[in-house]
């Protein structure tokens, strides 16, 4: 027993030990940890600060959102935990090492897609996984890119080029080639946003999946405008002020169990009082006065 | 049976036969007005026959049609590819680099718009050999097209696409060929497109500088100091059809090349 040990050691001793415990429990705890980030960009114009002074902490395998209005720097804000953004002042940590340039550890969807238009899809992949896990061999990364592309259910088209693909195959080609250099954290730049309706629900669904498959160990962390995909996607929803200067309004918790049913949870009281929240927080008033 | 034989399938040949058609009404009336002294289009079909008649001859004392547009179009061949392996990688170094680019910029600005045919005496001062001097001033003008077409490619590498190196750590050599490469391409063909087109312009005045060899030669020599104006029109459909024929070829890699999202 490894109590044992801790026999006939110094009160000092036991007291690093405690530490060591405690820190280990809590950074292996926090996967992302924004330590009050501010960015100004200079433009002609002056210095425009983006975000002010945020601070946010995320815990490992939890699924966030950030929303907002348009130009709210939430989109700067992620750029931040990706490393393609440099804070003015303040910190990003993530997964224990401090942010200073994008990374494997963190996989990113963008916003179009950003697909390389002369690749196929399974060269997207491919040349994303040779490039981010460069010391595996060719076989094991071969094996990950027809894995991830299973995965989306876009092993057929694997020979067609981006510009052949609808919106929602192309972005589950993207999902797949964020999930294929298998990151700890995963950043969605409102990934979602030029879907249609119907296409975004099975995107969700389809997302969620993949979590589940990585035993929801991997943190999420999405940018959005649309409030319900917000809430039934994530554990916590970050609301931010309007720009410039952007900072956080307030965090709603969304304690809705999971797995998560599209149709029924649109009925559930607590949904809706966390819908309601959520809209009074963004739109000032709802009635149009005359 | 569906037949495979549309109208509109048939149209675009119509235009291209009308279009012919006016060009030689055009052709047969300034023939008549100048009483023949510009042959009018039968002669000149005799006469094209007549040229045509064992085109690829190569006899020490005389060359066939054939033989002249083959010399003409490899010495076009080595200049333009000498001057595309030089363009494309100034290029693309000249559009990733804002230092290069305004490097390398105004020494394009000034060489450019020199006419080909003064650097034809430069490189015959250089290699006293008249072949190789019309390679020469071929190499030096299909350089700027190119060049400048590849660096605003290679300058205008959508931020979407940098942002996907970047966030998935790809290599310099990964980046040059599987996104500033590819993305260049279309705008690197477009370039080779024009410079071919100033080279073969360019070709045949600089063998009527230099003699002795090719379309330009031929068009001088058999032509114009042979006293058959005929020979010259022939001379002049051969060059126009063959031009022609190259711009088609790139505008098929053009199309073959470009990519949509």
């Amino acid at each position: 027993m490894s109590d044992t040990s801790l026999i006939g050691s110094t009160t000092e001793d036991m007291n690093a030990i405690a530490e060591k415990i405690l820190e280990q429990a809590i950074s292996s705890d926090k996967s992302i940890e924004i330590d009050s980030v501010t960015v100004s960009f200079k433009t002609d114009k002056g210095v425009y600060t983006a975000v002010k002074d945020i601070s946010l902490s995320v815990n490992k395998g939890e699924i966030i959102s950030l929303i907002g209005h348009s130009g709210c720097g939430k989109s700067t804000l992620m750029g931040t935990i990706s490393g393609m953004v440099k804070p003015t002042s303040g910190e990003v940590t993530a997964n224990g090492k401090k942010v200073s340039a994008p990374g494997p550890d963190r996989g990113i969807v963008f916003q179009n897609y950003s697909l390389l238009p002369w690749l196929t899809v399974y060269e997207n992949i491919y040349v994303a996984v040779d490039s981010a896990l460069n010391q595996k061999t060719k076989k094991e990364k071969v094996t990950l890119v027809e894995t991830n592309l299973k995965m989306v259910n876009l092993w057929e088209h694997k020979d067609k080029l981006p510009g052949q693909l609808s919106g929602g195959m192309k972005q589950r080609v993207a999902i797949a080639r964020a999930f294929a250099i298998n990151p700890e954290i995963l950043l969605l730049d409102e990934p979602f946003g030029a879907l249609d309706a119907l296409t975004k629900s099975a995107m969700h669904v389809e997302l969620l999946k993949l979590w589940n498959i990585s035993h929801r160990e991997k943190t999420i962390v999405m940018v959005t405008h649309d409030i319900e995909e917000a809430i039934f996607l994530s554990d916590r929803v970050v609301v931010m002020n309007n720009g410039p200067q952007a900072t956080i309004k307030e965090i709603v918790n969304v304690p809705l169990p999971r797995p998560r049913n599209k149709k029924d949870i649109v009925h559930d009281p607590v949904y809706m009082t966390i819908h309601d929240k959520l809209l009074s927080l963004l739109v000032d008033k709802f009635s149009i006065n005359d | 049976m569906k037949t495979s034989f549309s109208i509109k399938s048939v149209l675009p040949v119509l235009y291209f036969i009308t279009g012919m058609v006016i060009l030689g009404g055009i052709w047969a009336l300034v023939s008549k007005l100048t009483k023949n002294e510009l042959p009018n289009p039968q002669t000149t079909w005799l006469v094209f026959k007549e040229v045509m008649h064992k085109p690829f001859q190569n006899d020490p004392d005389y060359k066939g049609i054939g033989t002249k547009l083959l010399s003409s179009l490899g010495r076009v061949g080595i200049g333009f590819g000498l001057g595309s392996l030089v363009a494309i990688p100034f290029g693309l170094l000249m559009g990733s680099s804002k230092i290069a680019m305004k490097i390398i910029n105004p020494i394009v600005q000034i060489l450019k718009p020199v006419s080909p045919l003064a650097w034809f005496p430069l490189g015959l001062a250089i290699f006293q050999d008249s072949p190789k001097a019309s390679i020469f001033m071929i190499f030096i003008c299909s350089v700027w097209p190119t060049l400048i077409n590849t660096a605003f490619g290679a300058a205008n590498v959508p931020q979407d696409h940098k942002n996907v190196s970047k966030a998935f750590g790809f290599s310099k050599s990964k980046y040059l060929t599987k996104i500033l490469l590819p993305f260049s391409l279309p705008h690197i063909i477009t370039g080779l497109k024009l410079s071919i087109g100033v080279a073969w312009m360019v070709i045949v005045a600089g063998e009527m500088l230099s003699g002795g060899q090719g379309l330009g030669y031929f068009v001088w020599e058999e032509g114009f100091n042979g006293g058959s104006t005929a020979k010259i029109l022939v001379a002049i459909i051969i060059i126009g059809i063959v031009g022609s024929i190259l711009d088609k070829c790139f505008t098929w890699l053009q199309t073959r090349f470009s990519y949509t999202a």
